[in-house]
């Protein structure tokens, strides 16, 4: 490995309450300005971009448009001739484009990589985009003819634990109530302004429609247009970028852990393989602690902040035993002692997460790794955890297929 | 307890009691407060008018949680109560001096010695509103500007009298930005404030050169693509005719200014408020949708409705295009560089927005603040690219300054000075939409 060390350089994050659709933009121009923004962020020399990544779930079903990496040449004339590539892994995309980005520095091929995750998604009704995300399960066996599939997926999530171990739902709705707390906090959340509370996140009626068994609208992250670019550097780019801001190179975050797994993608089927496993979905909880092992992280109490996938209420519960915060099937204990609120032991997703920051499928990871920078660098703003130096991100594509944890920090 | 003190904390409001209710400001404004977990009365001339008004700020929070924060009633059973028992008076009434002045009246008759009472009004004097009340009354009277609708327009102006203490315009200034999520704009104590003000001189402009070009070509021509989510004359149908005759006619009263010459009523508007044609609220005002949901269009000499052309210029074709890509400057140099008589209504009313929302920073805006105020109220109160943005967009002050001399418009000190603003086009990018 010729480089070991990553950097994370900063980024931006476009806002995730618009609707791009509605102002008629192409999704390349979502990507543009995520770039732009990002060069006004960080003060990167566009000149010194040595290739850029995309991650994207379905730009052709949403928007009938491929071949995103080619937008990038139309963003600066230096841009032509660099190579671009997009990568593909469902709702973890975004993060898969990052872990390659950091493998090709790591193997010395390039030394500064621009990754864009976007998606588009409002080009679609609810029913017609619920069939496309379905193209993230098994779509012939688990989608066709279903009216919005991954609902029903995770809400059988939620089943098999309380199969398990016994789930009460008011759990699940506090979950939503503290994500939709947290994005109040987040300039860039979908949901900032939306009302929400632990009442509303209980009730069945009109304005909280159930979708599928214990799955209700606010247990639902909420189809979501969105944009984020972030740079990933060797340790030389990093030292040479950190020299012309004035700062040390310890205080450049990087990616110190990553775990990466694909689990069987019928969900059927990861259940009946788990049944004999501690954890319900093993392959999620060895992404976590394959990260935790990379980075020399003992256990989830080494860490100051997660940003996990709560694409459901349901996906962020089975997230807090996977992670370790409690014993499996134990997660309402960390619930209810306050442990994942903003000021409790381990906070969860201060963003707001995937259910109150938004959920633009293919810039999720991204998003997720751009605010474990900013939690590190003490750039959060008003969601920003104090003294946050370890943060731990975990982004899933489909029903926990595709497993991705990126764990972030800074030496000193 | 001093009022310093007694002002610094912002749980001291936890009772509010909403008058005009039933109305879409009253009602709407009324519903974030709930949202924001404070005790709202909802008051106006009936109980049913009042429910009305909580349905929709149910319909806007989409929640009917809100409802267990809300006491509806009327001004006759329920006004006394409500105004003894609050620390917030919200008045959100008609726009008629005499009918707040009795109201105001009622209230002094209940309120306590601390409690805030304010109007949501912008277009009337403040002072005339407040004659013959206590010392008390106007030591804690001032006015908060909601934007229609409050749930998408988180604008909110403020300012107080002469007579109203310092500590409560600071004390209301943290309130609604820290508790109501509002975007808040400190205005000088004068007519229509900034936003109005500034809007609808170039509302007037355009109903008047509407008369030439046809209210669809208006609307096509200073459309989205130029920096604002619907088209101007659009937006008037929403407003009203009525308020926006009403609005005109308080600035050209009160306003002695480079743009007093823009501020007319063309003899069709009025033909219009004669007829009821009045926008949304009429069911037809410059667009009247058909049953097969296509619009047909006010023609001004006509009076009467006429089908839609379709308009077609191409250098718009091409702006729309470049915002389409989120190539926002390149749209503009399009405008800029295109030739004719379209494309110089443009320019002009381009333009007359940067030259006076800079002309009046310092006179609506404090200076210290440079024209970010402005920039806000058009942004979160207008959903309008802000005047430095569009510089921006043209290419800046420079590039501005020689269009503004070539079209005759006195430049302002401001916009010599370059004054700074936290709007830039990367993050203004909503604002342009490609229609």
């Amino acid at each position: 490995m010729k480089n070991e060390r990553v950097y994370i350089i900063g980024g931006y994050q476009t806002d995730f309450a618009r609707n791009w659709a509605k102002e008629r933009k192409h999704i390349a121009a979502m990507m543009r300005e995520a770039y732009q923004g990002s060069i006004e962020a960080t003060d990167i020399y566009p000149g010194d971009i040595k290739a850029a990544f995309i991650g994207n779930f379905a730009g052709e079903l949403y928007c009938m448009q491929g071949h995103l990496g080619a937008f990038f040449a139309d963003f600066d004339p230096r841009f032509v001739g660099l190579p671009t590539m997009r990568f593909e892994a469902a709702c973890a995309a975004g993060a898969i484009a990052a872990l390659s980005a950091m493998a090709h520095i790591q193997a010395g091929i390039h030394d500064l990589i621009c990754v864009i995750g976007v998606e588009l998604m409002k080009t679609a009704d609810s029913a017609k985009g619920g069939n496309y995300l379905g193209t993230a399960a098994w779509y012939e066996k688990e989608c066709f003819g279903i009216e919005y599939p991954f609902p029903k997926l995770f809400g059988k999530l939620g089943d098999e634990y309380d199969k398990r171990y016994g789930l009460d739902n008011k759990y699940l709705a506090r979950i939503a109530e503290i994500n939709y707390a947290n994005a109040k906090n987040n300039p860039n959340a979908q949901t900032r302004d939306w009302f929400m509370n632990f009442e509303h996140a209980c009730v069945k009626g009109k304005y909280n429609s159930v979708i599928s068994g214990r799955i209700k609208v606010t247990d639902c992250s909420q189809i979501t247009d969105g944009a984020v670019c972030l740079y990933l550097a060797s340790e030389d780019y990093a030292a040479k970028y950190a020299k012309q801001m004035g700062l040390p190179l310890e205080k450049v975050p990087r990616i110190i852990g990553w775990g990466h797994t694909t689990a069987p993608i019928e969900f059927a089927k990861k259940i009946a393989d788990s049944a004999n496993c501690e954890y319900v979905l093993p392959m999620t909880r060895k992404a976590i602690t394959d990260a935790y092992s990379r980075a020399g992280v003992k256990d989830c109490w080494d860490l100051d902040v997660i940003e996990t996938h709560d694409c459901f209420t349901t996906s962020e519960y089975m997230a807090i035993d996977h992670f370790g915060l409690t014993k499996p099937g134990e997660s309402f204990k960390a619930i209810e002692q306050g442990v994942i609120e903003p000021r409790g032991k381990l906070p969860i997703n201060p963003s707001g997460g995937l259910i109150g920051c938004g959920h633009p499928v293919g810039a999720t990871g991204v998003r997720q790794l751009l605010d474990a920078y900013k939690q590190i660098t003490g750039t959060a703003g008003d969601y920003q955890v104090p003294g946050a130096k370890t943060v731990a991100m975990l982004n899933i594509g489909g029903s926990a297929t595709t497993n991705v944890c990126f764990i972030a920090g800074i030496d000193d | 307890m001093s009022n310093q003190e007694s002002y610094r904390d912002n749980e001291k409001i936890k009772t509010v009691v909403v008058l005009g209710a039933s109305g879409t400001i009253g009602s709407l404004s009324g519903g974030l407060m709930a949202q924001n977990g404070l005790k709202v009365y909802f008051l106006s001339r009936t109980q049913q008018g009042s429910e009305r008004g909580l349905q929709k700020a149910i319909s806007q929070a989409r929640s009917e949680m809100i409802a267990r924060n809300v006491i509806c009633g009327d001004y006759e059973h329920l006004l006394g109560q409500a105004i003894s028992e609050t620390d917030w008076v919200v008045e959100a009434i008609a726009e008629d001096v005499k009918i707040k002045q009795q109201l105001y009246e009622r209230v002094e008759s209940y309120r306590k010695p601390q409690t805030i009472v304010s109007s949501t009004t912008s277009s009337l004097p403040l002072n005339e509103l407040i004659e013959g009340r206590s010392e008390g009354f106007k030591k804690h009277f001032l006015s908060t500007h909601f934007f229609n609708p409050p749930g998408r327009m988180s604008a909110c102006e403020i300012t107080g009298t002469e007579f109203t203490d310092p500590n409560v315009v600071d004390f209301m200034r943290q309130f609604l930005k820290k508790r109501l999520r509002r975007a808040v704009i400190s205005v000088k104590n004068t007519v229509a404030f900034a936003g109005n003000r500034i809007a609808f001189v170039l509302f007037s402009r355009i109903t008047t050169l509407a008369s030439e070009f046809g209210v669809e070509t208006m609307d096509y021509l200073i459309g989205p693509y130029t920096g604002r989510l619907l088209p101007p004359l659009a937006t008037l149908d929403l407003v009203g005719l009525d308020i926006h005759k009403a609005i005109i006619d308080s600035l050209k009263t009160h306003t002695k200014d480079a743009m007093h010459r823009w501020l007319t009523t063309p003899g069709y508007i009025n033909m219009m408020i004669q007829k009821k044609l009045l926008g949304n609220k009429t069911g037809c005002g410059f667009y009247r949708k058909l049953e097969s949901g296509k619009f047909v269009f006010l023609d001004p000499v006509l009076c009467d409705y006429v089908p839609a052309i379709e308009p077609h210029v191409a250098f718009v074709e091409k702006a729309k295009h470049f915002t389409h890509m989120g190539m926002y400057k390149e749209a503009f140099e399009t405008i800029l560089t295109a030739q004719g008589k379209e494309a110089e209504v443009v320019k002009n009313i381009l333009c007359a927005y940067i030259a006076y929302s800079y002309s009046l920073v310092g006179e609506v805006t404090d200076s210290t603040t440079g024209v970010e105020g402005i920039d806000k109220v058009m942004a979160y109160g207008f959903n309008w690219a802000p005047p430095s943005v569009i510089m921006e967009a043209l290419g800046g002050s420079e590039i501005v300054t020689k269009l503004l001399k070539e079209r005759g418009f006195a430049i302002p000190q401001s916009l010599q000075i370059g004054l700074k603003s936290c709007f830039n086009i990367t993050n203004s990018g909503k604002y342009f939409v490609a229609k």
